[in-house]
This record gives C-alpha cells, structure tokens and sequence, in this order.
C-alpha cells in the first residue's frame, strides 16, 4: 500500500456552524458562509489564475504554432481571438497571467521579507486585485 | 514500505517554483517591449520576432520554466484536493509527460519544423 498524509475538513460542507473542534471554535467549509480577508482572495485567486493557465498552456502553444506556420494560420489566430468566445478566452487568460504575475510578485517580496506585516501586506494584496483588474480592462478597451 | 508523497520535496519545489517565477518575470515585460518596439505586427513581422537565435533561446527558456512552475504549481493543487494517492500520482505523472511533450513541441515550433 501506499500512503500519504491526510487533509482534514472533510465534512460540513454548509448547514449551521458546527462548534465540535477542541476549542469551540465554529468552522465549516460553505464558500458563501468565509469572508475570507483581502489576503485570502489574492491567495485562491493565484490558485484559481494558476490552474487557468497550467490548463490552457497547450492550447496556448498549438495557437503559437499555427501563428508562425503560414500567413493563414496567421490570419486563423488572430480571426479566433478576435472572435466573441476567442475574445472572452483572451480577457480571461489576461486577466489570469496579470493576477498571477502580480499576485507572484507580491509572494517574492514576502519570500525576500518585505511587506510582512499587517498592514503593508493588506495593502499589497487589493493593489494586487485592483491593478490585475485595472490593466484587463485596459487591454480589453485598447 | 517506500513512502510516495510528503514534504520531503518541498524544499527543492519551492526553490525550482521561486526560480522559474523569477524567469518569467524577466522574460515576459523584456519580450512585450521588444515586441511593442516592431509593432504594428503582421505575419512577417510577428515571424521576424523569432528570427535571432538569442529570441528562439530566451523563449524556449521561458517555456521551459512556465511548464515546471505550472507542472509543480499543479502538484500542490493535486495534493490539496485529490486524496486518493494513485489517481494523484497518475495525474501528476500524465501532466508531467503532457508538458514534456509541450516542451519538445515548443522546441520544434521555435526551429520550424512542427
């Protein structure tokens, strides 16, 4: 057999708070139920930009083929994404590489020790959201 | 009983993750600039990008670092949400042949003989 460690929470998957931890704090798993801190949206929005990308990148690199095969398939990538679903795949993945980017930037520094307390790294984190959302749209108009 | 999974690796991952981040954050502004600098693009254009040898390298780096930061990045996904240790493995494992084959493929796009 083989084994690995096991992740806990794996019940209470909405319903009233459950207080059964030691300590009698409530805990559930509802997605609608956490406000989750600026922190945390930065946090499952790199994983969530991450997995986008780590699943498109193929796709990514057939179009990057085609672009360079011939002047049709030229014409045949640029036709796709200017297209309405080419159009919203791209502000997706727009979207995606700027959070990830910026949101990675943002761990680096962490990495490097600077931005750690409270404070500056509530700060770092909207400006991370905002600045990934600012710079989609103005691609998107541009 | 050989133990498959843990965080044995995890130092080595973080590292590889930090370095391959780092790759692509030097990569990514430096080509936008440089392709900016020849807009507008067309086909012989966006083709002429490619020409130099240094362009094919750095890009063909820069794959090779977005596929390990995307290959490790999903190891970290796998391990948080699928429990059963052989589907883990099997999907780490096939993601881990799938970008291998991107990078050959990268590679022959680069060159010109895909």
């Amino acid at each position: 057999m083989l084994t690995a460690p096991r992740g806990g929470c794996q019940s209470a998957w909405g319903g009233p708070a459950r207080t059964d931890m030691a300590d009698g704090r409530p805990f559930y798993l509802n997605l609608l139920r956490i406000r989750l801190p600026i922190g945390g949206w930065v946090s499952i929005l790199h994983r969530v930009s991450g997995a986008l990308l780590a699943l498109a990148t193929p796709l990514l690199l057939y179009a990057f083929m085609l672009s360079l095969d011939s002047p049709e398939g030229y014409a045949c990538v640029v036709g796709f994404f200017a297209s309405v679903p080419g159009f919203l795949l791209a502000l997706g993945l727009v979207w995606a590489t700027l959070h990830h980017f910026l949101a990675g930037l943002r761990h680096l520094a962490m990495d490097l020790g600077w931005g750690k307390d409270r404070r500056p790294a509530r700060l770092s984190a909207f400006a991370s959201v905002a600045l990934a959302l600012l710079l989609t749209l103005a691609w998107a108009v541009g | 009983m050989r133990t498959v999974a843990g965080a044995r690796r995890g130092l080595d991952l973080w590292l590889w993750q930090r370095a391959s981040a780092v790759v692509m954050a030097l990569y990514l502004p430096a080509f936008a600039l440089y392709a900016a600098i020849h807009a507008p693009l067309d086909y012989t254009a966006w083709r002429g990008l490619f020409d130099p040898l240094i362009v094919k390298l750095a890009t063909l780096i820069f794959i090779a670092a977005a596929l390990l930061h995307a290959w490790i990045g999903l190891r970290e996904i796998l391990i948080d949400y699928v429990h059963v240790l052989g589907l883990r493995l099997a999907l780490y494992l096939a993601f881990g042949l799938l970008y291998a084959g991107c990078l050959l493929w990268a590679a022959a796009i680069l060159w010109g003989t895909a």
